[in-house]
């Protein structure tokens, strides 16, 4: 009888750990506990023993019962907790939804992001008008009267105010560096400011060429400023964009509002300088031309160019765009198809 | 521009051991961008001269031949060939396999492999010039006749790189990095530059001393526009071939050699930067002059264009009329002929303006204006006739000078300029010795004299045509010649005195970001033209609207003068893709108008930010599309902090819908618009199926806040219930109505009233709507009781029946 109760434990417990279910549970209980349990069954048989083992037999009958008992409980418990109203077959690998959301265009994108980095140097973001007089757009900039980029193939002038004065002909800018001049007439040096924008040119578009584009202009102006504090600028945008340190390189180049100027380059990001397709196998990338104010920029300004000095770095957004994202064609941007938009939310 | 390493090194004479990597490094970096250098020999790699010793039939075709030939190596090979001009003894160029050659000249270059032609095994290929890129060289009389270079005395086997001594590096330069240096135009200023860069000596011309009293009659009448002309009469000349290194030379530099005459004008172009010509002297009657064009005179010139000139064009004439558009090109009568035995040789400046006019005014540029347009200084035509004469001299041992002239009435005046040590230290960042300064500057052609406290500098002639006259340029000398990498990034040091605060600027971001990121909609970047039929479609008129002089297309002449047709086109666009989109963009507006000056002596027309949107869905669903554009305009100002407006019906904007729009105001004025744009115009922009009720706004009228406004309402105490009522009411009440007649003298436990919903349609008699409103019902005191909610929203109900006749759904 010994046996058969220690073997009614095993069995019990085993039975009681097998359950998945409550109701498999109380199946269970019933089994063991119930009117016609085995441990009931038991119980009734202990009339039929010596009266000397009755009291310890019952003892011990009672003693599995409440074990019993507790574990059945306690699996009760954990089986609360375990119990699910889903379905076994639910599908964990269907996919999410999409949150509903919009985005703005990459080069406000990108344009903001260095906003926030000159904001964080301390620079004012400026913005000028897109119609321009002659005066702002070139002669304030030191372009030569002659200087071809006037000339109706190079710049959109406005029907009606294409001829006379400096101050009588009005075009699309087709560049940032006049709203710097605009700055400085309304604000006190020293300057350190940034002005992005759109700007257009009469181009004959393709891939690579387009007439409205979107440029990014900084212009520091202050006493004694050395030419070689400008690389600190241009790291500044290199390295937001691109999110790492950018080798940088200064080399001669020629604008008419700088002196001296340069053409900036990065060292190219897809073969680490080595030199591959990308950027012509010379292992940089010209990215923006830059240098210091031309001295008649300043005095266009209003300043005395032997006091002050400067600063400036232009940046092409469209093409930093593409750099980032690998788009092939400029006139993407301009493309307004949200098939393209919706690929940088 | 194209430059010969070998011809550069005839004026600087560069270490053997030059790296040259490392020079077009340093020039790029220094001077002006080097895109590519070529080795020659690289590019006639396994090309070699071969020696034909048997030409055979070939068995199997009757246009072939089956040469042996003899390429340097023991064993003679067979090569199958369709040339015209095959004979044994020929030497001739044999692309071996493993060379790259154009077949025919034409395509990409190919790889050269051991084939069988026609059943006959072949090495490789017998070309003829073309196929091999040398046809400027090596003209061919018919397509079939191959390249003969018999007359080069080199044994077979040789490279033909070797052969020809075209064993030379290329140098390719950006011609946009030296718009800004006339002086870098030929050869021999770019051998300055690395002369300079390196500190090596400097080959010099030898000035022309003619040995001749007899002076040629040249006249300048227009002195500006031509500050010196030499002419020179040459005798003893004849047409023919120049040597084979003068055209190779040309050719090298992505000229093509023509005759010694004409080769000769071209290679003192390409070394000095300086353009010349020739007249047969037998065409020039009496003298030669430098003129303004009359009004209409007929010129025509080398390539055959026939020109009715203007008096702004400047000719060189003789005693009858025009024979060359100066600095342009000669007149075809009267320059070099094929019975030419005697020249006026041409070495002139021109002034760099007059020069672009004219080139452009009859889209006639050549190597000679795009070279004056640059500003050429005066003085380089010494440089250019020493260079003419000595070879003249050597191609026509006979020749002689028998009337020259220099007419020099303008002379150039050298720029001068002082530099502060002090200044120069200061704006360089870094002290770089004197002795450097000087040296580099004096390489360069800079006279510098040492004062007390700088430098007094004389310009050269070839830098002072208004490329170097002030001081800075002077910085820039040093620095480029010092090394810009030798200069080490310096930080940028300043004092803040505050925060920047730029709330217009702040609030143009946090309306973007708010339609992009609260509000789901994407942003767009469209042009600043609009195309005219969305122009039509949108606008009553074009009165007002500015227009480009040049458009990018004769459909694309106005620019922007309201977002919305760009915007219009967009939807066109994405229709095809997409059937329920919002987009928006902001970007400037123009109108011709105002002309204000915010600037010093400025008049612009009036120039706006605006903002314009679309919300665009099925058509089915007006209602929904329409209160997604309310629901996202309205509460703008609130989520981006400004000041905020109202919605009122003021004036139909042309392009809307006769009953769904709405104007935008603030404090009183009209700011924008917010309308279903009508069937028509949406027919007339090409809008095929789906509805959109745009939205223009004009953003300069927008006021931010100085800081948020909105102050914080305790959480009620008490519950708040929602009751929700459902009436019939005449279609046209409008929520405006319900809304005011419940919130009229309402019970002071009614805190507010919401829409739910209106319908129209079955079940709904005609004429009527049924509309479900939601009453908030609350107490700050105590929770109330279901007879108390019912007793608040009988009297709802009353007061709607009363009103507006609402009869309350069963």
């Amino acid at each position: 009888m010994k046996e058969k109760l220690e073997a009614l434990l095993r069995e019990g417990t085993a039975k009681i750990e097998a359950t998945q279910s409550e109701a498999e549970l109380q199946d269970v209980k019933g089994a063991l506990l119930g009117k016609q349990g085995s441990i009931t069954e038991l119980l009734k048989e202990i009339p039929k023993l010596d009266v000397s083992l009755r009291p310890e037999m019952g003892k011990a009958i009672n003693n599995v019962k409440s074990l019993l008992t507790e574990q059945i409980e306690g699996r009760r418990e954990a089986l609360k907790l375990k119990a699910s109203e889903i379905s076994p077959d639910f599908d964990c690998t269907v996919p999410g939804f999409e949150p509903k959301i919009g985005g703005l265009h990459p080069i406000t994108q990108m344009c903001y992001d260095l906003n926030d980095a000159f904001r964080s140097m301390g620079f004012e973001v400026f913005s000028g008008p897109e119609i321009t007089s002659e005066y702002y757009a070139f002669d304030n900039l030191n372009f030569p009267p002659n200087h071809p980029a006037r000339e109706s193939m190079d710049t959109y002038w406005l029907e009606g105010h294409d001829s006379g004065e400096a101050n009588d002909k009005l075009c699309l800018r087709p560049h940032l560096t006049g709203d710097s001049v605009r700055y400085m007439q309304t604000h006190k040096p020293p300057y350190r400011f940034v002005y992005p924008g759109r700007v257009y040119r009469n181009e004959t578009t393709d891939a690579r060429h387009e007439r409205a584009f979107f440029q990014y202009e900084a212009l520091i102006v202050d006493k004694d400023f050395t030419y070689t504090a400008g690389k600190v600028m241009i790291k500044s945008i290199l390295s937001k964009v691109f999110g790492q340190d950018v080798p940088v390189r200064m080399r001669a180049g020629f604008f008419p509002f700088v002196e001296p100027g340069f053409e900036i380059d990065m060292g190219c990001l897809v073969c680490g300088g080595k030199g591959c397709s990308v950027c012509k196998h010379v292992g940089w990338i010209e990215i923006m031309p830059g240098g210091t104010p031309h001295p008649n920029v300043l005095r266009a300004a209003g300043l005395d160019p032997d006091e002050y000095t400067g600063f400036y770095v232009n940046i092409g957004l469209d093409r930093l765009v593409m750099m980032r994202y690998g788009v092939d064609d400029v006139r993407l941007f301009h493309s307004t198809d949200l098939r393209f938009l919706k690929q940088f939310h | 521009m194209k430059l010969s390493l070998n011809w550069i090194k005839d004026y600087v004479k560069l270490p053997d051991d030059m790296d040259l990597t490392r020079l077009a490094y340093d020039l790029t970096m220094s001077t002006v961008e080097v895109e590519g250098a070529e080795s020659l020999a690289e590019r006639f790699d396994k090309i070699i001269v071969g020696e034909i010793k048997e030409v055979l039939p070939h068995p199997n075709a009757d246009k072939l031949r089956v040469c042996r030939v003899d390429i340097g190596e023991e064993e003679i090979k067979d090569i199958v060939c369709g040339g015209s001009n095959l004979e044994a003894g020929m030497k001739v160029v044999v692309a071996c396999p493993g060379a790259m050659v154009r077949w025919h000249g034409e395509g990409e270059p190919v790889e050269i492999k051991n084939a069988k032609l026609r059943g006959v095994a072949s090495f490789g290929m017998i070309c003829a010039a073309v196929e091999v890129g040398l046809a400027d060289l090596f003209p061919a009389k018919d397509d079939h006749e191959i390249m003969d270079v018999t007359s080069f005395d080199v044994p077979a086997g040789t490279p033909i790189s070797k052969a020809l001594g075209l064993d030379d590096i290329i140098l390719e330069i950006d011609n946009k990095s030296m718009t800004n240096r006339p002086d870098l135009w030929g050869h021999y200023g770019i051998a300055r530059e690395i002369a300079a860069l390196y500190d090596l000596p400097l080959v010099e011309f030898k000035k022309y001393e003619p040995d001749t009293t007899c002076e040629y009659d040249v006249r300048i009448i227009d002195s500006e526009r031509c500050p010196r002309f030499i002419g020179a009469k040459v005798e003893g000349l004849s047409i023919k071939p120049s040597p084979f290194e003068m055209q190779s030379r040309i050719w090298r530099v992505g000229m093509r050699p023509i005759n010694a005459l004409v080769d000769i004008t071209n290679y003192v172009m390409l070394a000095t930067g300086q353009p010349t010509h020739v007249y047969d002297s037998n065409h020039i009657i009496d003298h030669i002059e430098v003129r303004r064009a009359n009004e209409g005179e007929i010129l025509q010139l080398l390539n055959d264009k026939e020109l009715a000139l203007s008096t702004d064009d400047l000719v060189i004439s003789d005693a009858e009329g025009a024979v060359g558009l100066a600095g342009v090109m000669g007149g075809a009568k009267d320059s070099v002929l094929p019975e030419t035995e005697s020249v006026i040789f041409e070495c002139a400046n021109f002034e760099s303006r007059g020069i672009r006019r004219t080139a452009l005014r009859y889209d006639n540029r050549t190597e000679a204006s795009s070279r004056y347009e640059k500003a050429v200084d005066p003085e380089r035509c010494d440089q250019a006739v020493s260079l003419a004469m000595k070879l003249f001299a050597e191609l026509y041992p006979n020749m002689k000078v028998t009337a020259y002239k220099d007419l020099y009435v303008n002379k150039l005046q050298k720029k001068e300029i002082d530099v502060d040590f002090d200044w120069l230290d200061r704006r360089l960042g870094k002290r770089i010795p004197q002795e450097v300064v000087a040296r580099k500057l004096g390489a360069m052609g800079y006279d510098v004299i040492f004062t007390d406290k700088g430098m007094h500098i004389v310009v050269p002639t070839w830098r002072s045509t208004g490329d170097v006259s002030i001081k800075a340029d002077i910085m820039e000398e040093v620095a480029r010649m010092y090394g810009y990498e030798n200069f080490e990034a310096t930080t940028i040091t300043t004092s803040f005195d505050g925060a920047i605060n730029q709330l217009d600027v702040d609030l143009v971001r946090k309306i973007k970001e708010y339609l992009a990121f609260r509000s789901n909609m994407q942003e767009i970047f469209t042009y600043p033209w609009m195309t005219d039929e969305f122009v039509t479609a949108l606008m009553p008129s074009t009165d007002g609207i500015l227009a480009l002089a040049t458009p990018p297309a004769p459909n694309e002449r106005f620019i922007r003068s309201s977002l919305l047709p760009n915007i219009c086109k967009a939807i066109v666009k994405n229709e095809r893709n997409f059937d329920e989109f919002d987009i928006f963009e902001e970007a400037q507006i123009f109108l011709d108008k105002d002309y204000t000056s915010n600037y010093e002596g400025e008049k612009l027309p009036m120039q706006k930010k605006h903002l314009g949107c679309a919300f665009v869905g099925a058509s089915d669903n007006v209602t929904e599309l329409f209160r997604r554009a309310k629901g996202v305009i309205g509460s703008m100002p609130r989520y981006t902090h400004m000041e905020a407006f109202t919605f009122e019906k003021i004036e139909k904007p042309y392009w809307a819908d006769e009953t769904v729009w709405l104007n935008i105001m603030l404090n009183g004025k009209k700011i924008g618009d917010l309308a279903l744009l009508s069937k028509k115009a949406a027919l007339a922009c090409g809008i095929k199926v789906l509805s959109a009720v745009l939205v223009e706004l004009d953003m300069d009228e927008l006021v931010p806040l100085k800081s948020r406004t909105n102050r914080y309402v305790r959480m009620h105490e008490f519950p708040m219930n929602e009751y929700d009522l459902s009436f019939l009411v005449d279609s046209m009440i409008k929520w405006d109505d319900v809304y005011s007649c419940v919130m009229a003298k309402k019970n002071e436990l009614l805190r507010d009233v919401k829409f739910v919903d209106e319908y129209k349609g079955k079940q709904i008699p005609s004429g009527k709507k049924s509309v479900t409103i939601r009453l908030i019902i609350g107490s700050d005191e105590k929770t109330l009781t279901g007879a108390e909610i019912e007793q608040v929203a009988n009297s709802v109900l009353k007061r709607l029946s009363k009103n507006i006749s609402a009869e309350i759904r069963a």
